[in-house]
């Protein structure tokens, strides 16, 4: 395998792993959710602040996954080919 | 009463023809449609006086544009003397009236100097975003040779009037380089970024307006150092963690957003690319929902940050307790 097909499949399994971490934020995200669905739904008068709170936990779980995605465009377009 | 749910009907019409038209050009003509290439940065489009005009400025100007017009609109409606403003800017004092008592919630009696940020950031950032959904842009643009040793990638065809570009279906042809004359602002991360500093520094003015020099106590906290020996120790290394957030606060504030919108216009376009007719405008719907949820959760990270340097830190209100 020459080094520039090597240097392309390295750099594309590298940013599909990278991806991986999306999944614990992707979970977080349901489960900041569902605690705020069920919170609307015992006590309907407090949606306001619930729902405000939701996005902003919703905003820091999805952090994790915006971390991941910056490796892997870092992975996809920083990386220079080698000469 | 009757007349209204006819104009209703007649729009509908226009969708079916406008699928028909798009089923029609993609697969009885035959017209090639492409899947453009990814690039991070933003692209020169001209240049004045050897500073480089990006595509992502042209687009930031067109913001500014529109927020100024928006601002303009409301400032006229109120001084034509009304008591209830109607129509476009109605719509805009209920938005404002609404993110008003939702600072007050969080920053309470700073909300009136905290209020400016959140709403400037937050429509800026929003008409950023939902410039996205215009067609034209970032599919309207120079065509360019591609110089030695960078990516290009398409062939030109001609359709109609029109130059388009397509992937090269055969070896022969000379490659060339896509540049749109307007690109959506927050996918460029110096815009991000640049809100993101503004913010973050805001948020250490706001503290040090609020609690003087005892603000910096939050980031190199001896105060317990001696007088409670080992809980001192941890106090200090948290106070070391602060300074850390900081910093990880701009990156937050700058990936977050772009990631977000860079994600979602390279999705329209795949999706665009993979079933060209119809089924992008559902992702018109999620992009359109997507920026407006970004746009007010830049606005509202930032007032409730900003909130907390004002409010002091929990040790001290311990310590009071106690003694």
């Amino acid at each position: 395998m020459d080094i520039a097909a090597a240097y392309i499949l390295g750099k594309l399994i590298g940013a599909g792993l990278a991806m991986i971490g999306a999944i614990g934020a992707g979970a977080g995200i349901g489960i900041v959710a569902s605690g705020a669905v069920q919170a609307m739904g015992r006590n309907p008068d407090a949606t306001g602040t619930v729902q405000t709170n939701m996005i902003l936990g919703i905003a820091f779980a999805e952090a994790v996954a915006i971390y991941c995605l910056v490796v892997a465009l870092l992975i996809l377009f920083a990386i220079p080919m080698p000469a | 009463m009757t007349e209204k749910p006819k104009q209703k009907v007649w729009g509908r019409w226009v969708v079916l023809a406008a699928i028909l038209v798009g089923i029609y050009l993609f697969y009885v003509a035959k017209i090639p449609y492409i899947m453009p290439g990814v690039f991070l940065p933003a692209e020169k489009v001209f240049e004045i006086a050897g500073f480089p005009i990006t595509n992502t400025l042209i687009a930031l100007f067109f913001v500014d544009l529109i927020v100024l017009a928006l601002a303009f609109g409301v400032k006229r409606a109120i001084a034509s003397g009304k008591n209830i403003l109607t129509g476009f800017s109605g719509a805009i004092e209920a938005l404002v009236d609404m993110l008003y008592s939702m600072t007050e919630g969080t920053a309470g009696k700073w909300a009136k100097a905290i209020f400016p940020w959140f709403v400037t950031i937050m429509l800026l950032v929003l008409v950023a975003n939902w410039m996205e959904m215009i067609p034209g842009i970032e599919t309207v643009g120079l065509i360019e040779p591609a110089p030695a040793g960078e990516h290009g990638e398409f062939t030109t065809t001609q359709i109609g009037p029109f130059t388009g570009i397509m992937k090269p279906l055969s070896e022969e042809g000379e490659l060339v380089k896509f540049v749109p004359y307007v690109r959506v602002v927050s996918t460029d991360l110096n815009f991000t970024l640049a809100i993101a500093l503004v913010v973050v520094v805001m948020i250490q003015v706001y503290g040090i307006r609020s609690q003087g020099l005892a603000y910096f106590s939050k980031f190199w906290n001896t105060g317990t150092m001696f007088t409670k020996p080992i809980f001192g120790v941890i106090d200090f290394g948290v106070g070391l963690l602060e300074i850390v957030s900081e910093f990880s606060k701009v990156l937050s504030f700058a990936f977050r957003l772009f990631g977000n919108i860079f994600a979602g216009s390279v999705l329209l376009f795949v999706i665009g690319s993979l079933v060209p007719v119809f089924a992008q405008s559902i992702f018109y719907l999620l992009e359109f929902f997507v920026g407006a949820i970004q746009a007010f959760v830049f606005g509202l990270l930032a007032t409730t940050f900003m909130a907390q340097a004002t409010q002091g830190h929990g040790g001290e209100h311990h310590e009071e307790a106690h003694a």
